[in-house]
This record gives structure tokens, C-alpha cells and sequence, in this order.
């Protein structure tokens, strides 16, 4: 019976009109995402490319290493063109200095700032926005339709269970859509390697576990569709039901959970914190003035070796205020930190309730989108900053920091001419995104999530059914 | 010895068959109904008599709240998948699967019902018996009329190959032509030996077609004629008589609402 149910089903979505429109629309669309995500990734790789040999040209222009502006970049990769999560909204470029802070700066936005406004069309759009609206679109009248239709009366004058009629009608609607979804999906993986993106088998992996996460995220607005059309008589009313639990999960709860979490944890706001951090350090240059005014060469000083104490009373002085606003701006920006991260785990904890976060976040988290990627890109520029202070130190004999820097230049003597520097002695830096092992933990927690609604709206599809007036 | 007929098991059987709704309205009162095999029995009564009731007790979708609907002998309502195995239903307003032929409607029908060995050429012959022709096997039922959808209904009831009948308001909204084929192919089936039980309001059809034609008035049988009895009688008076108490019940409404209308 579940059989018979379940391929009647299929053949009911496939032959209608409904589907074959929807298909073909969700076809276009994801076909679509594909091959922009793949655009993307190309001329974002170009970009980086161009950015990258233009680093070298400046160094390579240069004779001296204490002339060098040195910038590091996010590279992109593939996946992170197919589901953007944050990838627009941070800086891509991180100017280096060998001590101190640093700030990423241009993002895509910047570039493009339409883009902020309309934003891409990725993956976790067409399934966030559009597919679940095609599953309220296609299901809402699965069951008072077919009531209406006296369908439902002719069915049960047979001897039918009512367990093994919605068990079949749920699995036939879910394998029916889910498959015609899979269709132009594994076409657009297909386009990948043709339009020249090349996915390692890590990235192939990430990709299959988005796509599941997708096709369960679709699945529980199946079920919601089919709860809602078990638990109501009139189509009409079921789909405008449906309209409004779609518009509550996708669009009200994910951003009330940020302003209820934005309530209840206080982060100071950035400009804040930067205020303090500039009152700290001209606080300290202030304390270091009279220092500096009074400053005398030690008795006996040789006029040639003159520039040379001062420069290194003023590298110790500097080294010395520099060390303390160190210290200060660590503990502010970890206050802020954790505050944030409170915040942000307040917030997502909330909005976790409705699926539509809970893909997203599982989708971001499987790219290497998700909010952590600032934080590994930070990581990594910190962790090269530290190389590159060290090779700074050995070539100029400071390292670097921004501000001061006093160039001596002698003249007389024989002139040799200066070798350009050569870009490869500076050390490389390299960005990894979260090895699959750490992304699929972080993105199975979300994951979990999606089949645990799917079952718990399954089931509630499963037991209006049993309680339905079938007249 | 006298003369006496030997009648035929009941293949449909109300006894006693109340149902009160939780609101306390009364749909049904003590309602008792036989049908035997190769028997029409035609439930004749206005909109909320209990004839639409009776149906949805004998086919499960409601509980009687006494009474018993039984099926073949089998009890509707304590085995209802036994039960109905051997009753196969029409009813008003067939739409069936628009998006499906009407072969594979009577193909997932047959085997919703239990035949699973049918044929192409079978599913054909149902629909050449209920009158459609041949270009219209394979088309969808979206594009089908209303009679034509009906006709659909019937050969499904035809291919379940049940001993008995339930039609729920089978010629509502058909044209006369239309009722005329149906009325035909009802008294195919019952002369083949089905037991049916007909809910209608047509009393013209009922007359023509019906060996017992009971009317429900309030949930109750006010009336049970058989097709000897009704013979040189104007059925429609007769109906008129016993609804009377129901029609004056209904004009008395009629002309407070009106006064109240007039009043504001």
C-alpha cells in the first residue's frame, strides 16, 4: 500500500503543471548560482592574482626593505563563491606591519556596493529563499486538496490505513521534489570543471554535505507545508498559513534573534573602543614628550655616530610605549571579543529555532563562510605577523611598525648602485580554511538540526493525518 | 405451503444507526436499512436529512454513536479494513486525479482496491461499459466534463468488483443524457447482483431506478416504500407529505426571516 501511495505521488508531482514550471525555474536558478559562483570565483581569483604580482612589482621597485608596504590577501576558493556567508562583508587585504594591531580592509563591497543591497545569488539563497517557498508552493494543498477534490473519500472507501497513506504521500512528495532538485544541482557540479573551477576532493565533500543540508533543509518546509494542509479544510487557508510561517522562519526570526541578543549582551561598539585605544597612546607620546626634549648625546659622542644613539634611544622609547599600548589595546579588544562572542552565540543559539538558520549556519560553516572566517584570516595574518617582523628585523634592523621611521642618507664616498629586492626572500603568506574535519563538526550541529525538524514535522504531518475528517 | 420468497443475505445493513454530533445535533435516529443483493435502495431526503451521514458511517469516515453499519455482515466501524473490501463507492462531484489519465486513475484505483492483475484491455472494457470512447482513455481528467469524470467513477466502482454499492448524490449536476447512462448502467449493476445504496435528492431517478426508496427527514426514516408500492403513486407528493413537517419548519424560518428584514 505505502508503495502504491508513494508512486502515485510521484507520478502526481511529476505530471503536473505546478511541478514542471517550478522545475524549471529552480532549474535556471540553481544552474544559475552555479555558474556565478563559478564567474565569481574566477574573476575574484584574477583579482587576487593581479593584486598579488602587483605586491611583487611594488617590492621589487623598491632598493631598500624599509621602503616596502607590504599587503597580504584572502585568496579565494570555490566554495566560498558558491555559498558566500560573510566572504563580502569582511576585508579581504590586511596592510602588514611587523608590531601592532591589524585591520582588514576592502571588502567586496567596497568594490561593489549594489551588491550590498541586492546581494549575490548563491547557493544558500536559492535554497534558503526560493526552494523553500516552492516546498509551501507545492505542498500546501497535499492533503485538504485532495479533500477537495473528493479524492481523499475514494481513497479511504478502500481498505487503506490512514499510517500507510500519509507515509507514502510524504515520502513520494519528498523523493519526487528532492530528486527533481537533484537534477539541475548535479548538472551545475558538472558546469564546474567545464567553466574551470577545479575542486579538490575536500571541497567535492563540503559540497555534498551542503547539498544534504540543503535538500533537508527543503524537506522540512515539505513538512511543514503537509502539517499545515493535514491540520486545515481550505487550500486557501493553508497556504496563506504557510506564507506566514515561511516569512516568520526565514525573514522575522534570524534577525530578531540578533536584536534580542544585541539586548540582552552589551558590546561596546567599535568607535568606542578606538577612542580609548587613541586617548591610551597619545597619553603615553604625551608622557614620552619631555623625554624626548630633554634627550642628550652622552658625553663624548662622535658627531658620525650621532643619528645612531638617537635613533636608538628613540626605537627604545617607541619599543617601550609600544609594548604598554600593546598591552592595553590585548585586553580591550579581548573584552570586546568575548563580549561579541557572547553576543553572537546568544544570537544564534535564538535563531536557531527556525531551520532557516540552521542551514545557513550549516551551509557557512561547510564553505568556510561562516562568522569564524574573519577570526581564522586574523589568525593567520597574526601568525604571519610574527615571520614577517622577524625577517623585517634581519633586513632593517627594526620591525617595521607604522609610524616613524628615519631614513639616513649619506653622501660622498662611492656610489654603488642598489639591488632591487627580491619579492621571494619575503616569507609567503598562506590562509587554510578550517580543515573538513573541523567544519563538518562545527556544521553537523546544524545539520543534526535540519533532520531533527524534518522528523519532528514529519511526525506532525503524520499525526494531523491520523486525526484529519476525511469527508 | 405458502408461497414465500427466499430473500437473499443483506450485503448492506443499518440497524438501529444513530449518530448525535458533539454539538448535540442529531444527524441520524435510529435508522434501519437493509439491502440485499441484486437490490437499489434510494435514500431520498433534503440537505441534513442523514443520508450523506449514513454513507460515512458505513465507509468509517464517522462513528455512529450507536448502532451498528454493517458490510457483507463485517461491522463498518470495529473492522473497517475488512469491511471495505467489498463495498465500492461513488460519489457526487467525482474529480478524481486531473493530472492523470483516465487509465491511470482506474489503474491506481484497481489496485487501491485490491485488483492488481488488471489489464490494459480490462481498464478499456470498464470504460467502453461506462459509455466514453476510446479517445478519451489517455487523456488527462483535467480535460474531461463533469459526466464524463462521473463515468470515470463508475468504472472504478465497476473494476473493484465489490459485492456492494454506496453512491452518494451520483447524478448531481449531471445533464439528462447523462443521468439516463447512469441510470442504465445502475441497473446493470444491480441486475449483475450488486447490493447498492443510493443517497440522492432526484426523486424522478429514484422512482425509475430504486426497488426500496426510503425518506430521511431530521435523521430519521419517515418513510420506507418499495418499488410495488410506489406503483400509480406520485412519489413526489408522497415525498411532499412526509417532508411536510420539515417544509412547514422551513417556511416558518423563511417568513421570520423575511419579517426581520422588513422590521430593519
Amino acid at each position: 500500500m505505502f508503495k502504491l501511495i508513494f508512486l502515485k505521488e510521484l507520478r502526481d508531482i511529476i505530471q503536473s503543471s505546478r511541478f514542471t514550471i517550478s522545475f524549471a525555474v529552480c532549474s535556471v536558478l540553481i544552474i544559475l548560482a552555479f555558474v556565478m559562483g563559478a564567474q565569481n570565483y574566477l574573476a575574484s581569483k584574477a583579482q587576487y592574482d593581479a593584486a598579488i604580482q602587483e605586491n611583487r612589482n611594488q617590492i621589487e621597485a623598491n632598493t631598500d626593505w624599509v621602503m616596502v608596504e607590504h599587503s597580504i590577501m584572502l585568496p579565494p576558493q570555490p566554495l566560498m563563491t558558491l555559498v558566500n556567508g560573510v566572504l563580502n562583508d569582511i576585508g579581504r587585504n590586511i596592510s602588514m606591519s611587523g608590531r601592532g594591531e591589524l585591520r582588514s580592509e576592502n571588502t567586496r563591497f567596497n568594490d561593489e556596493p549594489i551588491f550590498a543591497v541586492f546581494r549575490f545569488m548563491d547557493l544558500e539563497f536559492i535554497f534558503g529563499i526560493i526552494l523553500s517557498l516552492f516546498a509551501i508552493i507545492f505542498a500546501y494543498d497535499a492533503i485538504n486538496g485532495e479533500k477537495n477534490r473528493g479524492t481523499l473519500k475514494l481513497c479511504f472507501a478502500n481498505p487503506i490505513s490512514r499510517a500507510g497513506y500519509i507515509g507514502g504521500k510524504l515520502a513520494g512528495s519528498f523523493v519526487g521534489l528532492s530528486v527533481a532538485l537533484l537534477i539541475p544541482i548535479l548538472i551545475g557540479c558538472a558546469l564546474l570543471p567545464v567553466l574551470g573551477v577545479q575542486l579538490s576532493a575536500d571541497e567535492w565533500l563540503r559540497l555534498a554535505l551542503i547539498l544534504i543540508a540543503g535538500i533537508a533543509y527543503f524537506g522540512v518546509f515539505l513538512a511543514i507545508a503537509i502539517t499545515i494542509s493535514a491540520s486545515t479544510v481550505k487550500p486557501s487557508n493553508a497556504f496563506l498559513i504557510g506564507l506566514v510561517v515561511w516569512i516568520f522562519a526565514v525573514l522575522i526570526v534570524p534577525r530578531t534573534s540578533v536584536l534580542i541578543s544585541g539586548r540582552i549582551v552589551d558590546v561596546p561598539n567599535v568607535d568606542e573602543i578606538t577612542a580609548q585605544k587613541n586617548r591610551y597612546r597619545t597619553q603615553l607620546f604625551d608622557e614620552d614628550r619631555p623625554k624626548m626634549s630633554n634627550f642628550q648625546l652622552p658625553e663624548g659622542t662622535e658627531m658620525e655616530d650621532a643619528m645612531g644613539v638617537f635613533q636608538s634611544f628613540m626605537s627604545d622609547l617607541s619599543a617601550t610605549r609600544q609594548e604598554k599600548i600593546d598591552l592595553f589595546n590585548a585586553r580591550l579588544n579581548e573584552q570586546y571579543t568575548n563580549k561579541k562572542r557572547q553576543q553572537e552565540r546568544l544570537a544564534l543559539s535564538l535563531s536557531r529555532i527556525s531551520p532557516s538558520s540552521a542551514f545557513t549556519l550549516a551551509a557557512t560553516e561547510l564553505a568556510g563562510t561562516s562568522l569564524t572566517l574573519q577570526n581564522h584570516f586574523m589568525d593567520a595574518a597574526y601568525t604571519y605577523q610574527e615571520s614577517y617582523a622577524d625577517f623585517m628585523n634581519e633586513k632593517t634592523g627594526s620591525n617595521r611598525s607604522s609610524g616613524f621611521r628615519m631614513v639616513m642618507i649619506t653622501t660622498g664616498g662611492v656610489e654603488e648602485e642598489p639591488e632591487p629586492l627580491d619579492p621571494d626572500e619575503l616569507p609567503q603568506f598562506t590562509f587554510k580554511s578550517q580543515d573538513i574535519s573541523s567544519a563538518a563538526r562545527a556544521g553537523m550541529v546544524d545539520l543534526s538540526l535540519l533532520i531533527l525538524f524534518n522528523l519532528v514535522f514529519f511526525g506532525g504531518a503524520f499525526r494531523a493525518f491520523l486525526n484529519y475528517d476525511l469527508r | 405451503m405458502e408461497n414465500s420468497t427466499i430473500k437473499a443475505a443483506p450485503l448492506l445493513e443499518a440497524i438501529n444507526l444513530t449518530k448525535v454530533y458533539e454539538d448535540g445535533v442529531k444527524a441520524l435516529n435510529a435508522l434501519n436499512v437493509t439491502v440485499r443483493e441484486g437490490e437499489i435502495y434510494a435514500m431520498l431526503g433534503g440537505n441534513g436529512a442523514g443520508k450523506t451521514t449514513t454513507i460515512n458511517i458505513f465507509l468509517d469516515f464517522i462513528q455512529p454513536t450507536s448502532g451498528q453499519a454493517l458490510i457483507h455482515g463485517v461491522n463498518a466501524n470495529e473492522l473497517p479494513l475488512e469491511a471495505k473490501k467489498h463495498v465500492a463507492f461513488v460519489s457526487e462531484n467525482v474529480q478524481l486525479y486531473p493530472n492523470f489519465t483516465a487509465m491511470q486513475n482506474l489503474d491506481f484505483f484497481a489496485r487501491l482496491g485490491g485488483k492488481s492483475n488488471y489489464k490494459r484491455s480490462d481498464y478499456e472494457n470498464a470504460l467502453i461499459r461506462v459509455g466514453l470512447q476510446s479517445d478519451a482513455f489517455d487523456k488527462k481528467l483535467k480535460d474531461f466534463s463533469k459526466g464524463m469524470r462521473q463515468k470515470c467513477g463508475i468504472a472504478i466502482a465497476i473494476l473493484k468488483d465489490a459485492p456492494a454499492i454506496l453512491l452518494d448524490e451520483p447524478t448531481s449536476g449531471l445533464d439528462p443524457k447523462a443521468g439516463k447512462e447512469f441510470t442504465r448502467l445502475i441497473g446493470e449493476l444491480r441486475d449483475e447482483g450488486k447490493a447498492i445504496l443510493m443517497s440522492t435528492h432526484d426523486i424522478f431517478r429514484a422512482k425509475e431506478i430504486a426497488d426500496f426508496v426510503g425518506i430521511l427527514n431530521n435523521g430519521e426514516l419517515v418513510a420506507e416504500k418499495t418499488r410495488a408500492e410506489l406503483e400509480g403513486v406520485n412519489l413526489e407528493d408522497l415525498y411532499v407529505e412526509y417532508m411536510a413537517g420539515y417544509m412547514d419548519e422551513m417556511a416558518e424560518t423563511g417568513s421570520s426571516l423575511a419579517n426581520n428584514l422588513s422590521e430593519t
